[in-house]
């Protein structure tokens, strides 16, 4: 084994440091020589120097299998139900306040009153007011000491000095000792959550009445009520809502827009958010202009959301089925109007062709088939004619024409002609969606659920919900598709009124309504911005399918979560089968091509 | 035949040699780590290289260039600048602290242009290791049984860890002087000075209590009962339990977790990429990830067993339990074991200079492999 070479080396010496060699490890030569010291010390000293290692080795091993049994502990026997936690927030109990408090569906306070103390003088009784300004001006640097003479001094018997004293002030100005003084008990609204709710609970004055949102439009109940006013917003969805619309609305440089999520077995609204919005604690802050609400008061055109409301009205009268369609290769003149499609097909379109290529010259047609008066009655039956009943006073009153001529049955076909709030749309939808009925919408929690007033037959509403899953699997609703949700939905893009020709191309309504899940809808979700503008990413398009889906997709994400629903294979046969429309073999080959 | 004195005894390795020397394993282990953090951060960014995969991977690739650059490097030429890489580091930290005195509020960072931000913090962790090595290195047997010769690595330890409290950084304060303390052991300092400094502390806890900002002792208190707080501080622990419930065994695949996706999950790329881990593969991700943890410790303890020297010996060991640390702390931290201090998850989580730190710790183990057989002299010349 040992060769020639080998000879002039010196031996090997033993191994000191290195208990074995891997074999095969070391390709190179050992030429070292180690100390030959065996004194006591320095095997003292190389034991120590072995045990350490392996002590240290030995307690590293320890706490990572201690850190790998909790591991296992965590994730294989921890159910994740059993985990979540429950709600600790503060809930609101009785408490005698001039004014109920006012708390979400679970119970979290978003608005309530809070007792404070007003400063205020009789001059009168006052031995030298001028004196008496001077002093209290250093206890309030921000009073102006001419101001407090003057008001002082004014000959009026009551003056208020201060509001919303805190009690460290107070006793400052105790300590004062000014004759004439007094303070008053009154109370400060205060809305814990800011700017969230603002438009839903709108704000009181100084005196505590309210002057918009729920705060004015329940102010009686308010008013002579010990007991917590319990709305149907969920704040969690409203923060879900809120942000997104927030993020929607910076990234397109809209300038305002809304967010609606709507329970569509019951009408209640579990969130709802206008921007731009205020904080109602300060309300004077904003400009007057961002306490418009375009949730519930603003009426738009909302364009070919419309499509479902008049595809469902078609379906519903008899006068089509999904198997039928329209001929759509030519675009409709009517004296001065000509009514083109947006992604125009120039073509025959079955009914769900029309429905997901959104096609208004096929609208139309349906339309006028149904005819003007039918028409109308099926929008009054639907509420679209008339302002919703609301709990709060912000509710817009929808504009149509007097005379309901065929021109206008076309245009409102898709979205024109006929200007509703937002909430109109997300109460419809749902009408369309939870088997006909229509559930009026509230801001109150309802316990009792009202059996509503049927709209359309329940194989409607089955049929509108494969359209609307239809649209979001091979349509312009992509972008909200979330998977497992079985998200359906519409886009809608309308031009504002105004401009040269009647219409402003370049300021658009865009909008999307989402419904989930399909399988047995839940939720609305209804996002509209106001004149978005397109980006680099979107390649200049500001339209409802690039704007607004992506929003209302991300909100359904966030609330599915929220509400416990889970995701479900979508692409099971069962589900496919359910769910199946037969459309030509030219629209299977561009869907997968269309964005 | 002329020797020239130590040839014989001192094999010199030619760079082929050492590069053949090098444990490309361990090379590919520490890659391998990366890789799967570049995949969470990709998923924590909803599926996109930007704005954290991408950039990780740029640094990785310049970092392992550089791992190998110093596994090569002749370990006596490392031993003869670790004073001088420490007072390096060192300056840099009492920089950051000054900075952040003079801008308000806490600073860990040094800001490099083009290059982005860097904290001395991280690699003081390793850069410790190192001076200390080199200080136990030339004392004998006897000498580390006295106290006089224990003041001043002491004293190495106490500045870096007395600055990085005052950032103030509890993790890397941990790291720093449970580092440190594991180097006394290898030193060979005897227990029963270990059971004095320990009794010290446990008496002046009350007095460290104190010194706590009132978030780190609200971090304590809560991790006794995350849900008294789910709002607030417990928020962290108790999100980060429920994803790693959801994830389950098998988890719910890339990209699919909703507490991480959906922004309930706080810091999802950096200190808590484990729960997203968790979430989306499940137990046996975790488990994958921490056996590849598991055979990079072993691979550190095997180089350190194997080091004939012993500046090597501790090097290797301590830079081993120095990531240790690093897996422990982050692990248990978002499992709720212990408080949420904010330690990144080594080699995974997004952060330049946790990377830096964590791969120049194992190019310090590398490079001990590579010069295993070489023995080095008290004062870092050749022979023994």
């Amino acid at each position: 084994m040992i060769g020639p070479f080998r000879r002039t080396r010196r031996p090997k010496p033993p191994e000191l440091y290195s208990p074995r060699s891997k074999p095969g490890g070391d390709r190179r030569p050992v030429l070292n020589c180690a100390p030959t010291r065996t004194d006591g010390t320095f095997r003292r000293a190389i034991e120590t120097g072995r045990s350490r290692l392996l002590i240290t080795g030995a307690v590293m091993s320890f706490a990572f299998v201690a850190v790998g049994l909790r591991l296992v502990d965590l994730a294989a026997f921890a159910s994740p139900t059993a985990t979540s936690a429950p709600m600790h927030a503060e809930t609101a109990y009785r408490m005698h306040t001039d004014r109920a408090t006012i708390t979400d569906r679970n119970g979290v306070i978003v608005a309530t009153s809070l007792t404070t103390t007003s400063l205020a003088a009789r001059p009168d009784r006052m031995l030298d007011p001028v004196d008496a300004a001077r002093k209290l001006a250093q206890v309030f640097p921000e009073l102006d000491p001419a101001e407090l003479t003057a008001k002082l001094t004014s000959g009026s018997p009551f003056v208020y000095i201060h509001r919303k004293v805190t009690p460290k002030m107070e006793q400052a100005v105790m300590e004062l000792g000014i004759p004439g003084l007094e303070f008053e008990r009154d109370e400060t609204r205060v809305y814990p959550h800011g700017p969230l709710m603002a438009h839903v609970l709108g704000f009181t004055d100084v005196d505590g009445r309210g002057l918009a949102g729920i705060e004015q439009g329940m102010e009686s109940v308010l008013k002579g009520s010990d007991d917590p006013l319990r709305l149907s917003i969920d704040v969690r969805f409203q923060h879900a809502a809120h942000q997104e619309l927030k993020k929607a609305i910076d990234t397109y440089s809209a300038i305002g827009g809304a967010a609606l999520v709507t329970d569509v077995r019951t009408g209640e609204i579990l969130a709802m958010v206008s921007m731009p919005d205020f904080d109602p604690n300060h309300p004077a802050d904003s400009p007057a202009v961002n306490r418009f609400n375009r949730a519930t008061f603003g009426t738009y055109e909302l364009g070919s959301t419309f499509k479902i409301f008049n595809t469902a009205m078609a379906l519903d009268s008899g006068v089509t089925t999904l198997a039928d369609g329209y001929d759509a290769s030519e675009p409709i003149r009517i004296s001065r109007f000509t009514i083109n499609d947006y992604h125009a097909k120039n073509r025959f379109l079955t009914v769900p062709e029309i429905f997901i290529y959104s096609s208004n010259i096929g609208s139309a047609k349906m339309a006028l088939d149904v005819g003007p008066p039918a028409q109308k009655a099926f929008m009054e039956r639907l509420g679209m004619l008339q302002p919703i009943a609301l709990e709060i006073p912000e509710t817009g009153r929808p504009q149509y024409p007097d005379v309901w001529a065929p021109i206008y049955t076309m245009t409102i076909s898709y979205g024109h002609g006929l200007s509703v709030t937002p909430l109109h749309l997300a109460e419809g939808v749902g009408a369309m969606l939870n088997g006909g009925m229509l559930m009026p919408a509230t801001l109150l929690a309802r316990d009792n659920v009202p059996t509503g007033r049927r709209v359309v037959s329940e194989q409607v509403s089955y049929d509108m919900r494969r359209l609307m899953r239809l649209n979001a699997v091979y349509g312009s609703g992509k972008a909200a598709q979330v998977n497992g949700l079985m998200v359906g939905g519409k886009t809608g893009t309308a031009e504002k009124p105004g401009g040269s020709k009647g219409y402003n191309r370049r300021s658009l309504i865009s909008s999307f309504v989402a419904a989930f899940p399909m399988t047995d809808p839940r939720y609305v979700v209804y996002v509209v911005l106001d004149e978005p503008q397109g980006t680099k990413e979107t390649y200049g398009y500001a339209t409802g399918g690039w704007v607004a889906a992506p929003a209302a997709g991300a909100i359904v994400e966030r609330i599915a979560g929220i509400a416990g629903i889970a995701p479900i294979e979508e692409n099971a046969p069962e589900i496919q089968h359910a769910f199946a429309i037969d459309l030509p073999e030219e629209t299977k080959k561009l869907a997968s091509l269309r964005q | 035949m002329a020797i020239r004195h130590g040839e014989l005894r001192q094999p010199e390795l030619t760079l082929i040699q050492k590069i053949f020397q090098i444990n490309w394993s361990m090379w590919l282990l520490v890659g391998l780590c990366v890789g799967v953090g570049l995949a969470m951060q990709f998923s924590a960014a909803n599926g996109s290289w930007d704005p954290w995969a991408s950039r990780q991977f740029s640094k990785y690739a310049v970092f392992a260039v550089a791992m190998l650059v110093l596994a090569v490097t002749d370990i006596r030429v490392v031993l003869r600048y670790a004073y001088v890489v420490y007072a390096l580091n060192l300056m840099l930290l009492i920089f950051v602290e000054v900075k952040g005195a003079m801008g308000g509020g806490a600073m860990r960072w040094i800001s490099i242009p083009f290059l982005g931000t860097f904290q001395p913090s991280e690699t003081m962790k390793f850069v410790l290791v190192l001076a200390l090595a080199r200080y136990f290195h030339k004392l004998s047997y006897e000498d580390v049984g006295r106290v006089t010769y224990l003041i001043t690595p002491a004293l190495l330890i106490a500045a870096p860890m007395l600055l990085v409290l005052r950032q103030p950084d509890l993790g890397t304060a941990i790291v720093i002087a449970g580092g440190g303390a594991v180097m006394f052991i290898l030193a060979g300092v005897r227990w029963w000075k270990f059971a004095l400094i320990g009794g010290a502390i446990v008496a002046s806890s009350p007095f460290i209590w104190g010194m706590l900002h009132d978030y780190q002792k609200r971090r304590i208190l809560v991790l006794l009962n995350p849900e008294s707080d789910p709002l607030n501080s417990g928020y962290h622990i108790l999100q980060s339990k429920i994803a790693m419930g959801a994830g389950g065994i098998s988890g719910r695949g890339f990209t699919k977790g909703s507490q991480s996706h959906l922004n309930f999950l706080p810091e999802k790329q950096t200190d808590f990429i484990f729960t997203m881990l968790a979430e989306e593969f499940g137990l046996l991700g975790c488990l994958v990830l921490m056996g590849l943890y598991l055979i990079l410790m072993y691979y550190g303890f095997v180089v350190a067993l194997r080091a004939k020297s012993q500046f090597g010996r501790l090097l290797a060991m301590g830079c081993m339990v120095t990531f240790s640390f690093y897996v422990f702390i982050n692990i248990a931290m978002v499992m709720g074991v212990i408080p949420v201090v904010g330690l990144p998850l080594p080699l995974v989580s997004y952060g330049g200079s946790a990377l830096m730190a964590v791969m120049l710790g194992f190019a310090l183990i590398m490079n001990v492999y590579v010069h295993r057989d070489i023995r080095i002299g008290r004062q870092g010349d050749a022979g023994g």
